[in-house]
């Protein structure tokens, strides 16, 4: 099996929507040609095959067969190292039963609705294609099945008819359909070959489906396609794009938003061998130069006065931080978004209440970090009306629709070419890709196609960060030490409203990124209230993995401990009693306290357990074990075990390189990641001032997935959020000292210690 | 202008001798195995050979490679190497992938001078190398696989 590369141009095809229900359509590839294949020794003793002078057909918009056996496979997401590019086709080639390694992988490159993630729709009106939130195969594995199960069917019903026996006399394996009775076997290129298509396909009832214990692909370990390039060098990821023509861009940007250059001089930068240009942007000035270091070396020589009346000049983030918290803890204010949790009435369960518990849990920013620093090449066509865009993004549609805007034209005027991402985790989702933007406005105002590369200094200060967040818990106890009442006032911006601005109009002000997690969906508590006050943002916001879960379960997780504390209970049991009626809660539970022999007391370290959602129906439970240092506040996490249901294991070996990631990316955050802001100016900049985990800093991780036959859910921000408040949990467990703000630097440790 | 060996063939590169390695790599030369990430070396992406050692492309300017021999991730004879990026594959290291190809070269380095790395070598000398990914575990399955190979 292999991928492509996207298509230069979309695939011409003629399709008619029939089977709107599941976005299968009908498509006929290009037809006409005879005798490009040959039929080969194994179709004997077959007599010579009458042709319908197919090479190609396409069951249905996500498979096409042609005659020489190869299989092609579209897969409408994007791939940032989650896997859902050799999963989805393989879930299609399993129901099909292909042989994979005729199958090749097509990243859709089109804004098309046929191919936008199901999930997706309800957010936009139409479904897009984007791939985000851990959804990608919950949401295409139904479509996937019937895609591959329809194409199947079709295939044996060609060949039936051609040798005019009961479809129930034959069977298929590895591309390839035969009789047992006469020991006739056709290929699937062969019938391809034969085939009429009808004018649509009927739907294929899911009991015809593939037995699991008959899968070949699916619940083992197959290489992901894009696995070999990877580790060998030869994986193309946006920043390797190479246009012909092309010129590079590099760009000085305000250094706090909202500002715009007033006053530019490049004369030290024009005389810079290379240079070709100075272009202004509304939010910088662009140098393009026939090299990249030419580019760079000229923006370091430009000499910009910016204009300083941005209101963004007087965010400083702990003053923000203290406006969230003055928010949070006042009872009456509110921002009047729906409420994001409501169950039964917390107002009697609070008043009437033995005992109210409340405490506050703040959260910094944080930065994605990912590998390759934002870039993105354009070509824009000399009217300005159209454009190549290449780019590592996860979203086609979102990418394609702002750029239409951005050059005031419309979407079918631009070609995109998803390419390879150096890590996601939200980053590339945003609606308005300022690094695409200038590729795009810089193209067009020089003609020529240009590579913008951002350092990774820009990428910090220009980053787009995991919001700051202040949150009150409250809790109402009767006098049996029952927990009556739940309450969780999250203060934070809204992601939505700067990072996807097309959704967030139809969101009605309920943020599902900045609210994410902040539900109490395991525990049997009988009032729950949860609550989004909107706040402004005082820098650009994203989502980040596991978008809101990160601070909002370390909230509530680390409060679900303190409750537990008080009433001298176990923080395991406590919980395990408290999801007495949720199975898969409690399962995963029970599982990670026996993997990690929760009632052994250690020597010098100690246990904090917390539980977290994300995706679909996939629950995770985490247990940390750390040591803290008294002297100087460092924490040093010795072990992680973690247990997720997240349904059937599609890919087993990928399912447990996500949770080690996950577990890794998570602690990495929770222990040392910081994005400050002064006067409206990102203080970090590299790797030196935001450190991320390093191999020696790792703890040992034991990861396991509970084995069960529901629908697959996602894994890949799975079990991330359980690690700040596992550790926090075990910082309480080894010392005694309550911390309750992420990260828990030492700094903060310390000051936990001194009470 | 430069002269240097590169996998093993020699070149003349016509660029500023200030240009750091990596974008006359990437850039000048096309060898975009070799990826972008810090600029600094404090991230191990751009990791290449010169004369057999690990260094940071991104830190030295194509001058100071003149006569000496580079050798990045598209070498194909190099056995080290090659046995890495069949254990990478074997093992599954790599999710985005973007940081794997100076992880390898770097695991290269230590395999060519301690051919029977413990744990505990693996890690000290990968530390240099960041994968937010979190393929750690992964990375250090490989260059044990490799090793018995090799």
């Amino acid at each position: 099996m292999t991928y492509n590369k996207p298509p230069i141009q979309s695939p011409k095809t003629t399709r008619r929507e029939f089977l709107q229900s599941v976005g299968i359509t009908f498509a006929v590839g290009s037809t006409g040609i005879v005798g490009a294949c040959s039929l080969d020794s194994s179709s004997e003793p077959n007599e010579p095959l009458p042709s319908s002078g197919n090479n190609t057909i396409s069951a249905n918009a996500w498979v096409t067969i042609s005659a020489d056996d190869s299989i092609k496979i579209m897969y409408a997401g994007t791939e940032m190292g989650q896997g859902s590019m050799t999963t989805l086709p393989l879930v299609l080639a399993e129901e099909l039963d292909a042989d994979w390694e005729n199958v090749n992988v097509d990243i859709v490159s089109v804004h098309d609705p046929v191919y936008g993630n199901p999930i997706r729709y309800t957010y936009y009106g139409f479904p897009i294609l984007y791939t985000a939130g851990s959804r990608t195969l919950e949401a295409y594995y139904p479509v996937m099945r019937q895609a591959g199960a329809q194409a199947r069917k079709f295939l044996l019903d060609t060949a039936a008819a051609e040798w005019r026996v009961p479809v129930a006399e034959l069977k298929t394996e590895l591309s390839q359909v035969s009789h047992t009775a006469s020991g006739r076997t056709l290929s699937y290129g062969q019938i391809i070959e034969l085939a009429e298509l009808p004018d649509n396909l009927p739907l294929v009832d899911e009991k015809e489906y593939k037995r699991q214990e008959d899968y070949r692909y699916l619940g083992k370990d197959i290489t992901r396609v894009d696995v070999p390039g990877k580790s060998d060098g030869s994986a193309e990821f946006g920043i390797d794009a190479q246009v012909p023509g092309m010129v590079y861009a590099s760009v000085l940007r305000a250094p706090v938003e909202g500002e715009e250059p007033l006053e530019i001089n490049d004369d030290k930068t024009l005389e810079i061998d290379g240079v070709i240009d100075v272009v202004s942007l509304p939010h910088g000035v662009a140098v393009v130069a026939e090299t990249v270091e030419a580019a760079f070396w000229g923006k370091s020589a430009l000499e910009v006065i910016w204009s300083t009346n941005s209101p963004f000049r007087n965010v400083t983030q702990g003053e923000t931080l203290d406006t969230y918290e003055t928010h949070a803890r006042d009872l009456t204010f509110s921002t009047d978004s729906p409420l994001w949790q409501n169950v039964g009435d917390i107002e009697p369960a609070f008043n009437e209440a033995n005992t109210v518990v409340e405490e506050m849990y703040r959260a910094d920013p944080a930065y994605h970090a990912q590998m390759e620093p934002m870039n993105a090449t354009a070509n824009v066509s000399d009217d300005g009306k159209s454009a190549e865009i290449w780019v590592s993004t996860q979203t086609q549609s979102l990418t394609v629709m702002a750029a239409a805007d951005t050059l005031e034209t419309s979407i079918d005027k631009i070609t995109l070419h998803p390419m390879l991402i150096g890590g996601g985790y939200g980053r590339r989702g945003e609606y308005q890709a300022k690094y695409v933007d200038e590729a795009l406005l810089v193209s067009r105002a020089i003609g020529k196609p240009v590579k913008v590369i951002w350092s990774r200094e820009e990428d910090v200060k220009d980053g787009i960060f995991r919001p700051l967040a202040a949150q009150l818990m409250r809790a109402a106890i009767d006098s049996e030490g029952k927990i009556t009442a739940l309450q969780q006032r999250v203060a934070t911006p809204s992601v939505l409203s700067y990072f996807n601005v097309p959704r967030w109009k139809l969101a009605e002000k309920r943020d599902g990124i900045s609210m994410n997690g902040a539900q109490t969906s395991r525990y049997d508590i009988p009032n729950i209230r949860s609550e989004h006050l909107i706040m402004d943002r005082g820098s650009r916001v994203a989502a980040w993995r596991g978008v809101g879960t990160s601070y909002t379960r370390f909230a509530n997780e680390s409060f679900i401990d303190e409750l537990a504390h008080r009433e001298g209970a176990d923080p395991l049991q406590f919980r395990l009693d408290l999801a007495r009626n949720n199975p898969d809660g409690k399962k995963v539970l029970e599982e990670v306290g026996l993997m990690a022999d929760w009632s052994r007391k250690r020597e010098g370290s100690a246990l904090g357990v917390a539980l977290s959602d994300y995706g679909g129906f996939s629950v995770a439970a985490g247990i940390a074990e750390v040591s803290v240092n008294e002297q100087n506040g460092e924490i040093q996490v010795l072990n992680y075990w973690m247990v997720i249901d997240a349904g059937f294991l599609v890919a087993p070996r990928n399912v447990n390189a996500q949770m080690e990631g996950n577990v890794i990316m998570g602690l990495s955050n929770a222990l040392k990641e910081r994005i400050t802001i002064s006067d409206g100016i990102v203080d970090q900049s590299n790797f030196y001032d935001y450190q991320i985990m390093r191999m020696d800093e790792m703890p040992d991780i034991h990861v396991k997935a509970i084995i069960n036959n529901k629908s697959p859910s996602g894994v890949g921000e799975l079990g991330l959020a359980t690690t700040g408040a596992s550790v926090a949990n075990a910082v309480f467990a080894a010392t005694g000292a309550r911390v309750r703000e992420l990260p828990l630097t030492p700094d903060r440790v310390l000051a936990a210690l001194r009470g | 202008m430069a002269n240097f060996t590169i996998n093993s063939e020699s070149i003349e590169v016509d660029a500023n001798p200030n240009t750091p390695l990596l974008w006359v790599l990437r850039e000048h030369l096309k060898l975009t195995g070799t990826k972008f990430g810090c600029g600094v070396g404090l991230c191990g992406a751009c990791t290449v050979h010169v004369d057999g050692n690990s260094t940071f492309a991104c830190m030295i300017p194509v001058s100071a490679v003149e006569g000496k021999e580079v050798t990045t991730i598209e070498a194909q004879s190099n056995p080290a190497q090659n046995a890495l990026k069949e254990a990478w594959v074997a093992e599954a290291v790599p999710q985005c992938g973007y940081c794997q190809s100076g992880q390898i070269m770097r695991a290269a380095n230590l395999l060519e001078n301690n051919p029977k790395p413990s744990r505990e070598d693996i890690v000290n000398h990968m530390r240099t190398n960041i994968c937010r990914c979190g393929t750690y575990n992964r990375i250090i399955k490989a260059i044990e696989r490799a090793a018995e190979e090799v």
